[in-house]
């Protein structure tokens, strides 16, 4: 079996899959990381929230209504938390941000038991992308090709806008020195704001597409949780290219490791983490020299 | 350096005697709470040495706690020796083990340590979790309380076990502040507030943190070889980073770097929960809206606020005094 070239190709399909996933939810968690050094530890929930909101809304109108709409109301939760709580937070030390960040997990994971209840939702895969396409030699899901076409298009939108717009340009001295750029003029404190909607967008789109693929449960937050931060810390604080390394990186580990070496696959993510840390202590990208 | 004030004292005066009455007068329940208290005690105090004296906020804790509890479940069960010296295995290898991680976290600061740690811990999560030897997530049951019929003491009565918690977490406090006081303790006050000055001074700024992690992973074993005890069960849960975080939530809503505050934090964390989880199922929603309150208040926890409180009214007692206004007292070394 692990002779076979077909083995081969749908393994890296899993592991392209599992990475577009998770660097959805890393680059926004990393930007905001880089721009504003806060510490977002609810990111995950904010995941767990879209896919809620995908289900109750596709529920309603079809998987085309939660896909579109659960990422803006997922931003207008983040809108919410940043007036509300970020705001404030901003010039507090790590610990406090990791603190308050880790009580709205509490928070969050609660609210949505009381709304939602504990048993798991369940969302249709819609028509169009049912069933399997022949791919490079293998039969491989749709959807999960979808999931792969989906994080490739936001990967070269992202490239695009931060690295060809003025926007872009704006973020990236946002996050190089952020005095320097509000003596340049650039409105930073909005700067952070647009971001920090985009992120929490972001994080939501990914529970929207998730959400066929893993059932819905309340601590399905706290579940990527962990792995969105093993890929912002290996890949580096701030960047596109750590972000993407870093999920890919943690997609082949966590995909190859569980196929070749069942018994070491948990452990090797995570001594793969410690090595870099020790190696590299800012990680593999950092935005910041 | 660590320093008892008078508020200090009386505090802890109160909650030994406080725990003593609970002791001697609760029922089975009562005192099973008191246990949970008094062992949650032992790790918080264990993560205050590092977080509030060290500036090394550790998110693997609970997951040392769990080595401990897993060393001393392994060593008395399936190997076969004795508790006492089991307990003793647990906590000379839960120390070992978190040396080596203070010693290789010791490069990185503020999240990247945060973040490091976590990573061990979760290493050690999931490989308990996995590993069939160490009965997976099934955990591991049979385990025996300490024997300490010589001294005529039986440790399976919930009464003698409470007591006898007590006893240790008195001597772990008292190893604490020790460990604060000795040289060992200063120079980590030293490196928390300014590391490149005493790494100029000629310090080994890494052989420091690491002793002192290491010395707190063997208060967290010691914690761990009790609650293993305590339950008669362990079970991969308790390695989770989960745990790890609420320790720290106990430390702030106590007081960082008090000592003294972190055991206010934990009885009050221990009682709240079980308070809330009669009334609600959403006790996670209550706690979790009391630690944003907290942390946004910019107090040092519940008794951070009241050495604040205090320190204010010795000010104004003096300036009313003197005749003019002293400057602001610092009560706490953090």
């Amino acid at each position: 079996m692990a002779h076979d070239l077909g083995f081969w190709t749908l393994q890296a399909l899993n592991a392209l899959q599992l990475s577009m996933l998770l660097f959805l939810l890393s680059i926004g968690l990393t930007v905001i990381f880089g721009l504003m050094h806060f510490v977002n530890l609810a990111h995950g929930s904010l995941y767990a929230l879209g896919a809620y909101f995908a289900a109750s809304l596709a529920a309603v109108g079809g998987y085309w209504m939660g896909f579109f709409l659960a990422p803006v109301a997922v931003a207008g939760v983040g809108i919410l938390l940043y007036s509300g709580l970020i705001k404030r937070m901003r010039k507090s030390g790590p610990m406090a941000q990791v603190l308050v960040t880790f009580g709205l997990i509490f928070v969050m994971l609660d609210l949505t038991r009381i709304f939602w209840g504990d048993l798991a939702l369940a969302i249709e895969v819609p028509a169009l992308l049912e069933g399997r396409l022949a791919f490079l030699g293998v039969e491989y899901p749709t959807y999960r090709l979808f999931i792969i076409a989906l994080g490739l298009m936001i990967l070269a939108a992202l490239a695009f806008v931060l690295g060809r717009t003025q926007i872009g340009a704006m973020i990236r001295a946002g996050v190089d020195n952020d005095a320097m750029a509000a003596c340049l003029g650039i409105n930073v404190e909005r700067l952070f704001f647009v971001v920090f909607c985009v992120g929490c967008a972001l994080a939501g789109l990914a529970g929207a597409v998730a959400a066929p693929l893993l059932s819905v449960t309340p601590d399905m937050g706290l579940q990527i949780l962990i792995p969105t931060l093993i890929v912002i810390v290996i890949g580096g604080l701030g960047s596109l290219k750590g972000a993407v390394a870093g999920s890919l990186i943690y997609g082949v580990v966590q995909t190859f490791g569980a196929v070749l070496a069942p018994q070491l696959a948990s452990v090797l993510i995570y001594a793969l983490l410690a090595v870099v840390l020790v190696i590299k202590p800012v990680g593999l990208f950092p935005a910041k020299g | 350096m660590f320093r008892h004030t008078a508020l200090r004292y009386t505090v802890l005066v109160l909650l030994a005697s406080a725990a003593l009455f609970q002791a001697f007068t609760a029922e089975y329940f009562g005192l099973e709470i008191l246990t949970e208290i008094l062992i949650l005690a032992m790790l918080v105090l264990a993560l205050d040495i590092v977080a509030g004296f060290g500036g090394m906020v550790s998110l693997c804790h609970g997951a040392l706690m769990g080595v401990g509890a897993y060393t001393y479940a392994m060593l008395s069960t399936k190997v076969g020796i004795a508790p006492s010296v089991a307990m003793l295995g647990a906590i000379a290898l839960t120390g070992a083990a978190s040396w080596v991680i203070g010693a290789i976290c010791s490069r990185s600061h503020g999240i990247y340590f945060i973040m490091a740690t976590l990573a061990f811990g979760q290493m050690a999560y999931s490989y308990v979790f996995e590993a069939p030897a160490f009965g997976g997530d099934d955990g591991l049951g049979g385990i025996s309380r300490l024997d300490l019929s010589i001294i005529g003491v039986d440790l399976n009565d919930s009464r003698s076990f409470a007591l006898f918690c007590l006893a240790i977490l008195g001597a772990v406090y008292g190893a604490s502040v020790l460990i604060l006081r000795s040289g060992l303790g200063r120079s980590l006050s030293g490196v928390m507030h300014n590391e490149q000055r005493m790494r100029a001074l000629g310090l080994t700024v890494w052989r420091v943190k690491a002793d002192v992690f290491g010395l707190s992973g063997m208060i967290a074993g010691l914690a761990g070889a009790l609650a293993a005890q305590h339950i008669l069960y362990i079970s991969p849960g308790l390695l989770s980073w989960t745990v790890s975080g609420e320790a720290l939530v106990v430390v702030i809503l106590g007081g960082l770097g008090t000592l003294v505050g972190p055991l206010v934090g934990a009885a009050a964390f221990v009682m709240l929960k079980h308070e809330l989880s009669a009334v609600t199922t959403y006790w996670h929603l209550v706690v979790g809206v009391i630690l944003i309150a907290v942390v946004m208040s910019r107090a040092n926890g519940i008794f951070g606020w009241c050495e604040a409180r205090w320190g204010a009214r010795i000010d104004r007692r003096l300036a009313d005094a003197t005749g003019k206004h002293q400057p602001k007292e610092v009560m706490t070394d953090a």
